[in-house]
């Protein structure tokens, strides 16, 4: 069984190993009947059951999900660039340059798994490559998190007026998609005296604020200590960092969205289509894993500016907000202001009975 | 009977090393997060990053209130006619008469408490205007109008000293600066007005009408 329950989603692209599988109960019989064939049914992965197609008789290895992606890929461009190297009279400078370039970012790591170099490699080729295709020269960093920092955020209920200056402030910073109208923070507007009851809120109002009888609570990414966002990826295209801030290769994301299923947040938010920001409004101070453009079908969320707060600067949302109800520090300095926000007022988390441990209180005057 | 014992000692065997393998989280050394935040920051150096570059360019004052020590904008620089003397030669109860044309700060209207709490000598001083005053007539400069609010407003000073109110300016970072209380509060009208929202969400609108989120 424990060999059969290797992580169910693997794709086993070689299938060698499954078929002796029916007989680990002994009692003759291959699909239930016994009781004891349960765990089988709940292993085999999505696949098993198929017979061997033409790519799996090609690659019949033990072949992880890159390589073969690897050797799949190399075949086709092989054919490819023979093509338009016999094609084309004029293979100019840069187009070989840009092919270079998109060989190389085909086939990178992960960023989670890279050393300075390679991360410092990919950002490089990224900025290039904006410059190659647009003209336009990015700058784009790969700052690792800091020692003895660990994030934290605090959110002043009663001062926030509703004014949603951190959403415009959050999507220009962001360069989110300006066509699907992406906003990473939600305001939710509810009813005085009724507690927090998100169905009932509304997160889209259109009216002089603030209304009255209500009161107005952001919601965002968490950046959950625990964060079961990051427990169901299966490729490890999303993780936390050491100052806490939960990020995302988009890269390496496959789009699968379980992360998405995972947050009792709502945090995360999906390139159903390929997101757009207007060349002149793209922010071009950006860090890989976070402001840089990206691509359709990946996940994307509030990473608190990391290209902003590891400089030490403040994320839009707190910068924008001209009422202060936004408060943004370093949990692991007892200076700092967000200490003494969690230390002397009274604060509280959402859903806190669920163990994610989120790194954002709200509190009140 | 004693081979039962010894199946069951493995059992407590196999159930502890399960036990301390299945553990993957290495946060969970700690009970919380609270735990993990005091106990991590015990022994706290800081950091290599500072806003030091970032704020160069401000004029900033250093203050020390309530054990907390941190910048605020300086405030004279800011007034648009200061010093007042210039203008104000005289004291201001011999102005009260003049009734020539279109007075200076006429577009100033008191809203902010009422007036059996407040007028213009509340907090400004009537023989030098160069200064605010104090409840009890003592002098304040300007760059230390917060001096004046906390005498009412205490609790939001105390909130401000330790920075659960008012904004911080640039980021996390030390050194600590902070916006005073009338970078963001007019001390004639303090509170916030409404407004309108800086955006609504269309997609949103549409995607709700048409069913396709819930
Ligand atoms: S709020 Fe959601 S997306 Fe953010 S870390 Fe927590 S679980 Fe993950
Ligand atoms: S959508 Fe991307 S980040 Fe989220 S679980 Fe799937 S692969 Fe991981």
């Amino acid at each position: 069984m424990s060999e059969n329950n290797t992580k169910w989603f693997s794709l086993n692209l070689s299938n060698s190993k499954p078929k002796q599988q029916a007989s680990t109960c002994g009692c003759g019989n291959t699909s239930g009947g016994c009781g004891g064939h349960q765990n089988e049914i709940r292993s085999s992965a999505i696949g098993d059951e198929r017979h061997k197609d033409g790519f799996e008789q090609v690659f019949d290895v033990q072949m992880d999900r890159r390589t073969a992606f690897k050797k799949l890929t190399a075949s086709l461009l092989i054919g490819a660039g023979a093509v338009t190297t016999s094609c084309s009279v004029v293979a100019d400078e840069k187009s070989k340059e840009k092919a270079q370039i998109d060989w190389e970012e085909q086939f990178k790591g992960n960023y989670k798994l890279m050393s300075d170099e390679e991360k410092k490699a990919t950002v490089d080729r990224l900025v290039r490559s904006y410059e190659l295709r647009t003209n336009k020269t990015i700058s784009m960093t790969s700052e690792n998190a800091q020692e003895n920092v660990l994030f934290g955020y605090a959110f002043n209920i009663s001062k926030c007026q509703g004014y949603m200056d951190c959403v415009s402030a959050c999507v220009e910073e962001n360069n989110q998609d300006r066509n699907s109208e992406m906003q990473y923070i939600r305001i939710h507007e509810m009813k005085d005296g009724q507690g927090l009851k998100f169905d009932e809120a509304d997160d889209n109002y259109y009216h002089e604020v603030p209304a009255e009888g209500h009161f107005y609570l952001g919601t965002q990414c968490f950046h959950c200590d625990n964060p079961p966002c990051v427990d169901v990826c299966p490729v490890q295209a999303t993780w936390r960092e050491e100052d806490g801030l939960v990020v995302i290769d988009y890269d390496w994301c496959v789009g699968c969205r379980y992360c998405m299923a995972a947050c009792p947040y709502d945090g995360r938010r999906f390139n159903w289509s390929k997101p757009e920001v207007p060349e002149d409004e793209v922010n071009k101070n950006q860090h890989y894993l976070g402001n840089r453009m990206r691509k359709k079908g990946v996940m994307e969320k509030c990473t608190f500016c990391v290209q902003r707060s590891r400089k030490g600067q403040n994320p839009a949302c707190v910068d924008a907000c001209p009422t202060g109800a936004r408060i943004f520090g370093n949990l692991l300095d007892p200076n700092s202001t967000i200490r003494w926000v969690l230390e002397n007022k009274k604060v509280f988390r959402l859903k806190e009975d669920l163990g994610t441990e989120p790194k954002f209180w709200y509190f009140m005057d | 009977m004693n081979n039962n014992c010894y199946t069951y000692s493995i059992g407590c065997l196999i159930m502890a090393l399960f036990l301390s393998f299945s553990c993957k989280h290495k946060e969970s050394k700690y009970h919380s997060l609270t735990d993990k935040i005091e106990e991590e920051s015990k022994d706290f150096i800081g950091t290599d990053i500072s806003l030091e570059t970032l704020l160069e360019e401000m004029k900033l004052l250093e203050i020390h209130e309530e054990g907390h020590a941190f910048l605020i904008p300086e405030r004279k620089g800011q007034l648009k006619s200061y010093a007042c003397s210039e203008c104000h030669t005289k004291p201001l109860a011999s102005m009260t008469s003049l009734e020539i044309g279109k007075k200076a700060h006429w577009n100033v209207k008191l809203a902010h408490a009422d007036n059996l709490t407040m007028n213009c000598i509340t907090c400004h001083s009537e023989s030098n205007l160069d200064e605010l005053t104090s409840l009890t007539g003592s002098e304040i400069d300007f760059d230390a109008s917060y001096k004046l609010c906390s005498q009412c407003h205490t609790a939001q000073f105390k909130d401000w000293t330790g920075g659960a109110h008012g904004k911080k300016i640039a980021g996390w970072a030390p050194p600590r600066a902070s916006m005073t209380c009338v970078n963001c509060h007019n001390p004639h009208s303090p509170s916030f007005d409404t407004r309108w929202p800086s955006r609504f969400n269309t997609q949103m609108e549409k995607e709700r009408k048409e069913g396709l989120s819930h």
